[in-house]
């Protein structure tokens, strides 16, 4: 089985969310596979998964340095002049 | 010139307050106007003080729709379209924290889920996906993009994607450039019309699964089944009800599988086919080399290295969807970005202010996906078009009056 490791990881609130919908997702396919309830179980997989990745992207995004700099923007390391 | 803000925001109490702090600013009168009420702009022409609204026909937004299925980079796109127009874009300040709206200086981006109907419940009540008109407001997207288009700031709905819920409005005023994104921006034939250039990003069945498998593998609960299950089960809805709207598109990125590689079906070498359409008003398609040929062309050689597969160049006339359209495209892959100035140099028609400015656009966002490929550059160069096509209508729109005058 194909397993990937995390970049970054999704906050809790949607990672729950998401392995909730697969659930549901296949319970309701389970009995009619083709039902427009079936599909609207999916497409709210599609929507979390979606609201992960770009949560996971936003996270990603945060450089260590960067983050204490925008607190302390006096500091040795932090420092910058234009000219 | 003279700047003007008139702000209407559609609340619930019919109460009219007009302000008019009257500054002068470059020999101009400065007037700022509120208007609320329950009726849709019945108060802007009935003002007997029409200075306000000449001026506010002077700072028309322009609007430009992308449509794409989610998961197919419209985010990517969009962090490449408004770097083009400079200043990072961001959510709106201090409110609610899962709005999806982006704000940059010259761009607003709002994303059309916001105008769902159904929230995630009473869409699983009805059996319905979002991808169903029947899930989506379209009375109302076409209000409040009408409204912003003519200049006139909106109360809009916040869709959450987290919880599923219909959240209170937000404000969002009238932008120099408007862009909607989403599922629907050319779906009803009145937002369509509103439309000043319209995108489909057209991703290939291979290539939509190769990329949720690096988006959603790694995120928990997540298998191959689920995602094959979840492409699977939308597809019905997708292919009747957003698939056809790139025949209204006047640009469409289509990504395929390569043919450079036999069978291969990974999704990380990509055709990338620009597809851009003939006769749009403000809008003249790139080319390679001779504009209207049938070229194939391989830049690979002594001035460009490739390793393996190479890159492959075609250009030529086609129709599409009945329309005369003039394709450019581009199958493998960069080694080294910064090599993409020789193939920047024999396109023409790029819009660019400098010698060298899509290799450039490329370069500070050497990170995002799709960077060493047709994907980024086509981006990158719609970007360009869509600036080419804003200052245009900004001048032919501060020519208009000068002609009324001088007649």
């Amino acid at each position: 089985r194909l397993r990937i490791q995390a970049m970054a990881t999704t906050p809790e609130r949607i990672s729950e969310k998401v392995v909730e919908s697969i659930k549901t997702a296949e319970e309701v396919c389970a009995g009619d596979p083709v039902s427009g309830e079936c599909a609207a179980a999916w497409d709210t997989v599609e929507e979390l998964s979606s609201a992960a990745s770009h949560e996971r992207q936003k996270n990603k995004e945060s450089d260590p340095l960067e983050t204490y700099c925008k607190d302390n923007p006096e500091t040795d390391e932090c420092r910058t002049y234009d000219n | 010139m003279a700047m003007c803000t008139v702000y209407t925001a559609h609340s619930l109490n019919s109460s009219c307050s007009i302000s008019t702090p009257t500054k002068t600013q470059l020999g101009f009168h400065q007037k700022q106007v509120f208007f609320y009420s329950t009726v849709k702009k019945t108060s802007r022409r009935g003002s007997s003080n029409s200075s306000e609204i000449t001026c506010s026909a002077e700072s028309k937004t322009v609007v430009i729709g992308l449509a794409a299925d989610s998961g197919c980079g419209k985010s990517t796109f969009m962090r490449r379209l408004t770097s083009v127009f400079g200043g990072a874009a961001e959510p709106p300040k201090g409110g609610n924290p899962d709005s999806n709206t982006l704000i940059s200086d010259m761009t607003t981006v709002i994303c059309l889920d916001d105008y769902h109907s159904l929230d995630r419940t009473g869409r699983k009540e009805k059996g319905v996906t979002a991808l169903d008109p029947k899930a989506n407001n379209f009375d109302l997207m076409y209000e409040q993009v009408k409204a912003l288009k003519e200049g006139i700031a909106v109360e809009k709905p916040i869709y959450n994607h987290v919880t599923g819920l219909l959240d209170p409005p937000e404000l969002i005023k009238p932008p120099k450039i408007l862009v909607i994104e989403g599922l629907h921006p050319m779906f009803d034939p009145r937002v369509r019309e509103l439309l000043d250039f319209s995108i489909y990003l057209d991703i290939s069945n291979e290539v939509k699964f190769a990329w949720k498998i690096q988006r959603d593998m790694a995120e928990r609960g997540h298998s191959l089944e689920s995602i094959k299950a979840s492409i699977e089960a939308r597809k019905p809805d997708f292919d009747a009800y957003i698939d056809p709207q790139k025949q209204y598109a006047d640009a469409v990125i289509e990504v395929l599988p390569t043919q450079l590689i036999p069978d291969d079906n990974e999704g990380k070498v990509l055709r990338v086919r620009l597809i851009m359409k003939e006769g749009v008003k403000f809008f003249s398609p790139v080319y390679l080399f001779d504009e209207g040929s049938t070229i194939s062309w391989i830049p690979c050689g002594r001035k460009l290295t490739c390793s393996y597969p190479g890159i492959k160049f075609f250009y030529g006339p086609e129709t599409y969807y009945g329309h005369e359209v003039s394709v450019l495209e581009m199958d493998g892959q960069f080694d080294r970005l910064d090599e993409l100035i020789y193939v920047e140099s024999h396109l023409s028609n790029l819009s660019t202010k400098f010698y060298g400015e899509v290799t450039q656009q490329m370069l500070k966002h050497a990170d995002f996906p799709g960077s060493n490929n047709g994907t980024g550059l086509f981006q990158t160069i719609i970007g360009l078009k869509i600036r080419d096509l804003f200052e245009q209508i900004v001048a032919s729109k501060a020519a208009a009056p000068l002609e009324a005058t001088k007649a």
